[in-house]
């Protein structure tokens, strides 16, 4: 088990951390390959470090999902870890980046911006959500939530002629580092108490002694999960989200609510189910076995959860029914969906955990293809960001319109799509916990839900166009990554079990001791 | 019988969405071989479902055709089909109606004809879905995805305020099922905590025992659900609205067969789950729908537009229905299937009739009309047999229905039949009186001078719908036969189970509920 020390084989590492590895290096080359392209003289080198960033994404999930998913052995030097709960958040994420990258090729050629950093700094930031998702550390979990946020700032602020995506940045670096600093007191809290940063070291510390009775831990916690919540966006730590998403490139905004959101989901999850929950007792591990005192925890975070889900799902649906911008109404929705996603943290079950990893999985999908379509028709003349431009598009755009509609009833929870499956998934988990009310109210909000995104399709199929909107040229990667977002929701809509079943193995790997 | 006729049945229509996706509508000729594609499917599709007549079992109690795969295992959701003595009804009246209305839509319907024949194809696999799942999951599924093409019928071929009309049907709607679901996986749960076993399959949960309390609240859930889609008064503002709007095509499918789906959860889902719930509901249930029979008959009185005025007439009829399916006694619940089958047959025709006109004059309100039988003759004569049949003239469809429910109604409590009989009445007021101030006297508006009487085509959806109102009306025992036993075995799931002293019976009941249709479908095979 966890007692490798610091002696450790090359090929371990390459075994446990593999992906990361990949991601790093080529991270290097391409900042080399940019410089030998040289793309500010020729632009069309652009799309070539677009499918490279891609290709080593689909390397990097390529061995996890090869390597990585079958090892048993998956600790490396108390640091890292290879669970299959790391693995299948890291894949989302990975999954996340091939869109980003693929449909940004597009971006950037139709917004006339020549700049390949671009594609390195996606590099970095996936690299930093895969080694935050996969660290057991709380340290090393800082320092890959640093890497991933510091360049996902730089890219929220690509636009350097908006003033929206300056603003935004900056909002976001400002209390993106109030949420990390909270995060890093609520760690420094926890050494202090416990006398350790492994999560699972602090878990048998915490269920062994009587430390419990400390409110210094309850603090730490709180600071620790107020971290997070910042990075997931739930209501009231969502102040940031609805500028930022607006002024960033409209890809960006869908990695954000997607590889992001899944990040920090995942490390909420894995620091819940760790360390202030008694998950390890199904571990078999002797020094588990007492889990009164991790039990106790929980009566102070699910009063919590309970709360933050209902006025999340609240606040995110009803604010996004007033936005006009497509764009800003997409960030408010997804601070809903992120609200249905504490649905299935809080039921704190194996169903629930298993929802939360399906939804981010479909949500991913259905989240990447809206901001795909949206891009596209904020293309070239008239740009399409309103609700009132995107009047009568739907039969000018047949096809874009088609996948947009399907994403958005997707979004909306109607069937026979991946959101209708996810959010299935999330409130049965709650309602088998005896979360009746909250489902019953929280479903009310997804009629209000399914009220803005059905009114974006009115907008394209039932209203005559206001004026003239030219879209932006729909390139092969773009279409490529369309296409499949839309055959996945309607695969996973239909047939959902094998994914499920993955993510049921996935959050099994949870209660392994790290 | 191996061939999986639901599945068949069910899916058919995409095959024909599947058809028109590839035929190109720039041309007049590509639109007419669209509309042509998707009638020849939707006549095949209904030939096929007559194979259900012929194989249809009237004495067998339980369900039929079962068809069952494993879909969602983890979850204990099967694909999982079959049908009883209402089903049945309902699903030839979705594949009766559907070529019907398509063929209505000819010329009324020009614009995007491929889109509005794939939403109308989608839209009847949904409904026969709907009619044909036994697993809570799968008929959620069905139930769900048929409001997405309605959606696009009224919203995009609608009238002037169709966005309005559109969005308020949805969100009706979708109010009641999002809480349904709610309630679907609660009463999963529970089941699963009192056996163990995790399934969707609603002949297991018909065995749910629950606390009074929560019966209470899930019945109300799923009531509220359906009492939306029926709609029973004080649920019914959206109706008019969505009639009005939508285009004829619309309506015929809204009222034929869409208002049948809150019945028939009722029937299928809401009672049979949870008795308690339904004898604690149904006084309040009873006086809402003689409230609706004669609220929607007096607001259709005044209406001068003669859509709205089917439109509220719907609420009357409707009411009838729920009254029928409350009273639990054979008369009233097979009273109130024909009805549903009627109000299909006679309602539709109604909106069918208004398109005829509407295509013509691009207008609706009684007033522009007066005198129209002296240039259409034959118009008139079918509007005035359906007129009939709408109020329940005996020899007609309507007058069989009304009757039986009245009966039922009866027997149960006097006070009510003679409340509800006021709707009869009323019925005949309205109706009668639309139909003298349009067709009667003199031809005031010389615009209707020239009206052209009816085309072939029209005769062709119409008179079918005529012969079916004497045929019901002549002889209804035709269609009675076949859910006598499905009734009565309603009755006795609805009843037994209210009825707490004797849990033993409800045990063995179920028991033999549950095996009869699966060993009768092995023995088939």
């Amino acid at each position: 088990m966890s007692d490798l020390g610091f002696s450790f084989s090359l090929s371990q590492l390459w075994q446990v951390a593999g992906g990361q590895i990949i991601l790093l290096i080529a991270g290097l080359v391409l900042i080399f390959v940019d410089l030998w392209l040289s793309t500010d003289k020729k632009p069309d080198h652009v799309a070539t470090m677009g499918w490279l960033t891609a290709l080593s994404f689909l390397v990097a999930l390529w061995h996890m999902i090869g390597t990585e998913w079958t090892l048993n052995e998956i600790v490396l030097v108390d640091v890292f870890s290879a669970d299959k709960f790391a693995i299948f958040v890291s894949a989302i994420v990975l999954m996340a980046g091939i869109f980003a990258s693929l449909m940004s090729i597009g971006y950037l050629r139709n917004n006339k911006l020549v700049r390949s950093e671009y594609f390195i700094l996606l590099l970095f930031a996936v690299y930093g959500t895969i080694a935050m998702v996969q660290s057991v550390d709380l340290l090393m979990m800082f320092i890959a939530l640093e890497v991933m946020s510091l360049s996902v700032y730089v890219l929220a602020a690509f636009l350097k002629d908006d003033r929206r995506s300056q603003e935004g940045a900056l909002k976001y670096f400002l209390l993106g580092s109030f949420g990390s600093a909270f995060f890093l007191f609520g760690v420094g809290l926890m050494y202090g108490l416990t006398g350790t940063v492994n999560i699972t070291k602090i878990a048998q510390v915490l269920s062994t002694g009587p430390l419990l009775e400390n409110p210094g831990v309850l603090v730490a916690m709180a600071m620790l999960m107020s971290g997070l919540f910042f990075k997931m966006a739930l209501v009231p730590f969502h102040m940031w989200t609805p500028d930022v998403y607006e002024g960033s490139p409209a890809i960006i905004t869908g990695f954000m609510a997607t590889a992001v959101k899944a990040g920090a989901f995942g490390i909420f999850i894995k620091l819940l189910s760790v360390t202030f929950t008694p998950i390890l007792a199904h571990s078999g591990q002797p020094e588990f076995q007492s889990t009164v005192n991790l039990a106790a925890l929980a009566v102070y975070w699910k009063p919590l959860l309970w709360w933050l889900a209902l006025i999340t799902m609240f606040v995110g649906n009803l604010v996004a029914v007033s936005q006009k911008n497509v764009k800003r109404m997409l960030a408010y929705s997804s601070i809903a969906h992120a609200g249905y996603m504490v649905l299935g943290i809080l039921a704190a079950n194996d169903e629930g955990r298993m929802g939360v990893l399906f939804y981010l999985f479909a949500y991913t999908l259905m989240n990447m293809g809206a901001f795909g379509v949206l891009y596209l028709f904020d293309g070239q003349e008239g740009k399409a960001q309103t609700l009132d431009d995107y009047k009568g598009l739907g039969f000018k755009y047949p096809a874009l319109s088609f996948m947009m509609a399907l994403f958005l009833v997707s979004m909306a929870g109607l069937p026979p799509t991946a959101g209708f499956i996810g959010k299935f998934y999330l409130f049965a988990a709650a309602i088998k916990e005896g979360y009746l009310l909250l489902a019953a109210l929280g479903i009310l909000t997804c009629v209000i839900g399914a009220y803005y995104y059905l009114r974006v399709i009115w907008m394209l199929y039932m209203v005559e166009p206001s004026r003239d909107v030219v879209a932006g040229r729909v390139g092969v990667p773009s279409m490529i990554a369309l296409i499949a977002a839309a055959l996945g929701i309607m695969y996973l809509g239909i047939l959902p079990e094998g994914l499920s079943q993955v993510a049921n193995v996935a959050q099994q790997g949870l209660a392994m001791v790290f | 019988m191996n061939a999986p006729i639901l599945t068949y049945v069910t899916f058919l229509p995409l095959l024909g969405v599947l058809a028109i996706l590839f035929i190109p509508q720039r041309s007049e000729s590509g639109k007419n071989a669209i509309r042509w594609v998707s009638m020849v499917i939707s006549t095949l599709v209904f030939i096929v479902s007559l194979r259900l007549y012929f194989d249809f079992d009237p004495d067998v109690v339980g369900f039929q055709f079962l068809e069952k795969y494993t879909w969602i295992p983890s979850y204990g959701i099967s694909y999982f089909m079959g049908l009883d003595g209402l089903a049945f009804w309902l699903v030839l009246l979705t594949t009766f109606l559907t070529p019907i209305t398509i063929l209505s839509t000819w010329t009324a319907i020009t614009k995007r004809v491929k889109e509005f024949q794939i939403a109308m194809l989608v839209l009847e696999t949904a409904m026969l879905g709907t009619f044909v799942s036994l697993d809570l999951f799968l008929f959620y599924v069905f139930w769900e995805i048929m409001l997405i093409p309605m959606w696009l019928i009224i919203g995009v071929w609608g009238g002037e305020r169709r966005i309005y009309a559109a969005i308020k049907f949805f969100l009706f709607t979708a109010v009641g099922s999002f809480l349904m679901l709610v309630c679907i996986i609660g009463l999963v749960y529970f089941h699963n905590q009192q056996t163990g076993e995790l399934t969707f399959n609603l002949l297991s949960l018909y065995n749910t025992n629950l606390a009074r309390m929560y019966e209470i609240l899930f019945f109300g859930a799923f009531a509220l659900a359906f009492a939306i889609k029926v709609p029973m008064f004080p649920f019914h503002t959206w109706l008019p609205d969505a009639h009005v709007e939508a285009p004829t095509a619309g309506s015929v499918i809204l009222a034929g067969i869409l208002l049948k789906m809150g019945t028939y959860g009722f029937f299928r889902f809401a009672m049979p789950l949870f008795p308690d719930g339904s004898a604690f509901f149904t006084p309040l249930i009873i006086v809402l729908s003689i409230i609706g029979i004669i609220y929607g008959a007096m607001v259709a009185m005044v209406q001068p537009d003669i859509k709205k005025l089917v439109a509220y007439s719907s609420v009357s009829h409707l009411g009838y229905c729920m009254i029928g399916l409350f009273v639990l006694n054979r008369h009233g619940v097979e009273g109130s299937i024909l009805q549903m089958i009627n109000h299909g047959i006679s309602t539709g025709a109604l909106f069918l009739l208004v398109g005829v006109v509407y295509e013509r004059r691009h207008t609706r309100m009684i007033a522009e009309y007066g005198g129209i039988c002296r240039p259409m003759p034959i118009y008139a004569s079918i509007f005035f047999l359906i007129t009939l049949s709408s109020v329940g003239f005996p020899t007609t469809n309507g007058f069989i229905g009304e009757f039986l429910i009245l009966l039922g109604v009866f027997e149960v409590n006097k006070a009510y039949a003679v409340l509800a009989a006021t709707g009869v009445v009323l019925g005949a007021i309205y109706m009668l009186w639309m139909f003298q101030r349009v067709f009667y006297g003199r031809v005031s508006n010389p615009k209707n001078e020239k009206l052209k009487d009816l085309n072939r085509r029209e005769l062709a959806y119409l008179l079918p719908l005529v012969a079916l109102v004497f045929w019901i009306g002549l002889y209804p025992n035709f269609f009675l036969s076949k859910m006598h036993t499905s009734v009565d075995h309603f009755i006795s799931q609805v009843k037994i189970s209210a009825e707490p002293e004797s849990p033993g019976a409800v045990l063995e009941h179920h028991a033999s509920v549950d095996k009869t249709p699966l060993s009768v479908s092995a023995a088939k095979e």
